[in-house]
Formats: structure tokens, sequence, C-alpha cells
């Protein structure tokens, strides 16, 4: 776990990781908060936390008496979110960087392409 | 939430929480009950050898003489001493651990008072039973005297009696000079014990000073055995009452 | 939530010797508590002090409701194996597990059982020739098994190995998660801990300095490293909980920077380093670390 961040973020973000993976597949039931809590060694209470974050985002959903599971569409709006997140924290930044360099973009998307090759 | 808890759990009763300092205080018999026998019975084999031995060597005639000062024997007063011991163990080690368990100091010490009345209970019945088969045996067959010591009475009622209260002096008097200890380790203890001589030789003081010792003599006279035994009950009584008020405010130290 | 402790203004003095000085705090049903602080700052005390062991000079304790001094109906529901508890000195192993059931209601037999084959402790040995952490693993093992609605661990993992600290871990989670019961969990060795508990209540010299979260707490700090003079612009006028300087460097640490403020530090070339819950404790209690750590 990385000390920096809640927990509970983390554990939001751990299971996230599963769906957009595919290990949790949608419709499927999800560990419960107490194996959630063993599994990563943490307080039940935090792994409700992380679970309920998901919830309020609409990516689990709560089956009466049987648990929690994946929310159909969870793992495309998942990806969608995320592509948001990888613009803002990884091409704002390199663009304002490259702009700084005076890189155009045209050399910046090569550079990208010969990065790929390698 | 608070339901929950309430409904899940079952609470004891002041009896049932009595009952378990006994059970506790006793939870390994070896050292309360198993052992003290088996050390009587090593000391009774010992005894008997050396009755043998005599009663071989003096002959037939003499018997009924050696016998006699057999009378004086005190082969079986140690087992008082480790009840003592028993009695501090359970204040100075059984008192911290059950704290630990959640016993009041109250139902601890009510406890401890059972498990040292059913002890002594236990023992002195024990005893008397020996001693009356010492007594119908005329000295298991050889004279000797272990249970029928003369300073444990005459008969076997006295015996029973003289038993029991000496246990109870021993146990509680011990526990009470443990409680001392618990609440204000060994600094109370000397303290206690310079109070309690300076008292004694004070005492001892004013009588030689006034001439007063056959007062004394003549006390022990009137009251005789089993009565100077019954005046021990007071200073075990009052060893009850006070260890309870000095373990009261004591808390366990490491 | 129901409050399971109520503490108002307790003090406790040992001749000149403030161990508990003016604390309050409460205690919520059914979380996991840590009770950090380094040694000799007061935690027994006042854990003695909770559970009836020892006796208050000034304020109130409320447990369940009542003063657990001499109080049957409270104390019967608590369990606090001492880190130095001394037992009979006759005592084998087994002699704690035969009478632990007599005076914890709702102790379970089997789960003991499976906990004793855990820590693979010899029933039949004698409790004096024990080592360390056979002594610790014999107090996490009443604790756990005892499931007292208010569970007390006293520095539980003394001597214990790292396989049979992460046992405990397991157990103490897996069991909490299906009998939910108060637990406070007091220890010096923090980071191990940091993810079990739900709140944190940190004693130093008698007084409660944090009492919050656990969630919260993370994050709450920051460490800004950097040269010196620009540590300092940054710094500028905000909180510092510890500050460290090395030549022309300088590390300081203080309260938890937003997305904004994160930014225009790595822009103002400094660097900033996470603080964990352990590293917290010790800036804000000015103790060196390895101090911390050899106070056990």
């Amino acid at each position: 776990m990385d000390e920096s961040r809640p927990i509970f973020v983390q554990i939001a973000e751990q299971i996230e990781n599963d769906i957009i993976g595919g290990a949790l597949a949608e419709e499927t039931q999800v560990p419960s908060t107490n194996e959630f809590a063993a599994f990563y060694r943490i307080n039940p209470a935090t792994a409700l936390k992380g679970v309920n974050l998901l919830v309020d985002e609409g990516i689990l959903y709560k089956k009466r008496g049987i648990g929690m599971f994946v929310a159909d569409g969870a793992q495309g709006r998942l990806v969608t979110k995320r592509r948001d997140q990888f613009r803002a924290e990884f091409v704002r930044p390199l663009l304002m960087e490259a702009a700084k360099l005076g890189i155009t973009s045209t050399q910046l998307s090569d550079m990208i392409r010969k990065e790929e090759q390698q | 939430m608070t339901t929950a808890t309430e409904t899940q759990f079952r609470a004891a009763g002041p009896a049932g929480r009595i009952l378990n300092v006994v059970r506790l205080n006793v939870a390994n018999p070896w050292t309360t009950i198993i052992m003290p026998w088996l050390i009587l019975g090593i000391i009774f084999l010992a005894n008997l050898t050396i009755w043998w031995i005599i009663f071989n060597s003096v002959g037939a005639d003499n018997v009924a003489d050696v016998s006699d000062g057999l009378q004086y024997s005190g082969a079986s007063t140690w087992i008082f001493v480790y009840m003592t011991v028993v009695a501090i163990q359970a204040i100075n080690l059984t008192f911290p651990f059950a704290l630990g368990y959640g016993v009041t100091r109250r139902d601890f010490w009510l406890g401890s008072s059972v498990t040292f009345v059913l002890l002594s209970a236990m023992y002195a019945v024990g005893m008397t039973i020996l001693s009356v088969i010492e007594e119908t045996t005329n000295g298991w067959g050889l004279g000797g005297h272990m249970f029928t010591a003369v300073f444990f009475g005459d008969t076997w009622l006295q015996r029973l009696f003289i038993y029991f209260v000496a246990f109870l002096f021993f146990f509680f008097f011990g526990a009470a000079i443990a409680t001392v200890y618990v609440r204000w380790r060994a600094n109370g203890v000397t303290l206690f014990f310079v109070v309690l001589a300076a008292l004694l030789i004070a005492g001892a003081a004013v009588l030689t000073l006034t001439g007063n010792w056959q007062v004394i003599g003549d006390f022990f006279a009137r009251t005789g055995l089993v009565g100077s035994f019954a005046w021990s009950l007071v200073i075990t009584v009052i060893s009850g009452f006070a260890g309870y008020l000095i373990l009261r405010r004591a808390t366990p130290k490491n | 939530m129901t409050a399971v402790i109520e503490v108002t203004g307790l003090s406790k003095t040992f001749g000149s010797i403030r161990a508990v000085d003016d604390v309050s705090f409460t205690v919520e049903e059914n979380k996991i508590y840590g009770l950090l602080g380094r040694n000799g700052a007061g935690k027994t005390t006042l854990m003695q002090l909770l559970t009836g062991q020892d006796f208050a000079m000034k304020g109130d304790i409320r447990v369940f409701g009542e003063s657990p001094v001499e109080n049957a109906h409270v104390l019967q529901r608590i369990s606090f194996i001492k880190e130095s508890q001394r037992y009979p000195d006759d005592f084998r192993v087994k002699h704690v597990f035969k009478s632990a059931p007599w005076f914890f209601a709702n102790w379970d037999a089997e789960f003991a059982e499976r906990l004793i084959g855990d820590f693979r402790l010899p029933l039949n040995q004698r409790i004096k020739k024990l080592s360390r952490g056979q002594l610790s693993s014999i107090g996490v093992i009443v604790g756990l098994a005892s499931r007292a609605p208010l569970t007390f661990f006293d520095e539980p993992y003394l001597g214990l190995d790292a396989v049979a600290r992460q046992t405990f871990y397991d157990r103490l989670l897996e069991d909490y998660a299906q009998n939910p019961r108060t637990v406070i969990l007091s220890t010096h060795l923090i980071d191990e801990v940091a993810n079990l508990l739900e709140h944190v209540l940190v004693i130093d010299q008698g007084r409660i300095i944090i009492d919050q979260d656990a969630e919260s707490l993370r994050g709450t700090a920051t460490a800004v490293v950097g040269v010196a003079t620009a540590v300092d612009a940054f710094v500028g006028t905000r909180e510092v909980i510890h500050r460290d300087r090395v030549g022309g460097l300088a590390s300081v640490t203080i309260a938890g920077l937003d997305a904004t403020e994160r930014a225009a530090a790595s822009a103002a070339g400094l660097e900033l380093t996470p603080v964990s819950l352990q590293q917290l404790i010790i800036r804000r209690t000015n103790t060196s670390e390895r101090e911390f750590e050899q106070s056990a």
C-alpha cells in the first residue's frame, strides 16, 4: 500500500483494475468486504469505505442478502474514466513540457512512434 | 449495536464468580492438593522407618517410654508453613492474573477465603482421620506419633478443631502479609515486621518491668490448649478483614 | 454509534511523574483502536485505569456507562492480558486455557485450540520457562478467544517473529469481521498495525496528542525535501511538524498539500515524500526514529 494516499481509495482502485482487466466480470459477485479486509490486511471499515466509493459511482451494486455485484457497463465506464484521467495526468503535462522545450506536436508523435518500435 | 452485545453476553452471578476464583486457585491441583499429601506421605514413611529402628533397638519393654518422647514430634508442622506459602503465592501472583481475567478485588478475596477454608477443612479432616488410625493402631504398631503429637490435643474432636483453626491461621495470616507486599512492596512488609517486633518487645518489656509474666502463664493455663488455639481465630479474622481492606486499593505492579 | 469508553479530565500521577495528564476521549463500539506512543508514554497506566486495576486521581471514567472500579458487571466484559502479565507460579500453559473459559462468557474453545496450534504453544510447558514470544502468544490467544466485548492487546507481539505476527493480524481481522467488538491495540511499533486500525489515539507524556480517524490521519503530513532556502520559501508560514537539516538541504514535515500546492512544490524543484503513520507520530512526539524503536 502507498503511504501517502487513503487506503480506501487504493482499495477502490484495486477493484477498478480488476474490473478493467476482466478479472471481475460484469454481473458477477465481488468478494465481501471482510474478504477484501482479510486479503489486504486492512480494517474492514476501511474496505467497506472503498467498496462504497464504487457503489456511489454506480460501478458496484448491492443485491439484498447476497452481496455486491459488478454493474452492467461498469468496465466501459471505468475505461472512459481512466482515459480522462490519463489525459489529465499524463498527456497534459507531456504537452506542457513539450511546449517548454519547443517540441512540435508532429515531432512529439514521431517520438512516440519511435518509442513504440523499440 | 448495544443490544446485540447485551443478548450475546451471559454474565455470571456473584456466587458463580466467587466459585470461579476458587477454581482458579486450585487450577493446578498438584500444588495445593497432591504435592502436600505426597510430602506428608514421604515424611510418614521416613518416620515409620525411624520408629521401626528405635522399636527394634530398645526392645519391647521400653517402647512405652520412647512413645512418650515421640509425642513431641514436629513431623507434620511443616505443612502449615507450606500452606502459608500457598496463601502468599495466591495473593502475590494469582491476584494480578485474576484481575486480567476481569475479576474484582472483592470477588478475588472472597473466593480465595473460601479456598482457604475448604483447603483447611480438607487437611484437618484428612489428618484427623490419620490421627485416629494412629491412635487405634497404637502408633502404627510401633508407638509412633505423627498426627497425635501432644500439641494437637487429646481427642479426635480436639485435633480436628486444632488442625482446622491452625490451618486457617496460617492461610489468612500469610495472605494478609502478602497483601501488604502487593500494595506497598518490600518496604511495606519490612515496616510491618518492624512495627510487629517493636510491639512484641514493648509488650515483653512491660510484662518484665511490672513482673506480670505470670499473668500470661496463668492465661494459657486457664484457657488450655484448645482455648488457646481458639484465641488464634481472633488474629485469623482480623487478618481476613485487614487483607481485604489492603487489597481493595492495591494495583498489581510488574 | 454507542460509546464504550468515555473519559473526561482523567489524571494519574506517580510522585512527580504525570503518567496520565488531564486526558479526555471516547471509544466507540465495535471499532479497532490503536493506542500508540512510546514506552513510558502512559499507555499501560491508561489501560490499567480503564480496567479498574489502577485508581484515578482526578476525572471520570465510564466503561459501558459505569465506573469500572470493582464493578463486576463491567469487568466481566473486558479482556486485558498485560504485556508484563504475571501468572501463578505453578501454572503451565494448559492451566491458562483451562481457567480462561470460567471467566469469559464468550470464550470459544475451538478457536483457542486452533490458535494454540497456529502459534505452536507447548501446553505442558511451565509459564516461567516460556520465551518472550511464547508469552506474548498466550496474551494474544486469550485476547482473541475470549471474544470479550472490550478487548485490550498490550504490546501483543513483543518477541513474536514475522510469521506469528502475520498470523495474529490475520486471525484478528478474520474473527473481528465475524464477531465485531471493541479492540484496543496498544503498541509502539506502529507501521505494521497501521492498516488494521480504524481510529488512532496517540499518547505522549501522559497526554493524548492525536485522536483521529486512521484514514483521515493518513496523508495529513508531507515531507518537503530540497535546498534549504527553497524549502523555507515554500513552507512560509505553514505549521511545521518537524524540521531536519543536513548542510544546505532541508526536510520539513508540514500538513498535507492539495494538488495545486503539490504542483507548486514540484515547480519549485522540491521533492515531496509521503509520511507514514509511524513517522508522523515520531515527528509529532519529537523523538528520533532510533530512540523510538529502541524504547521497547
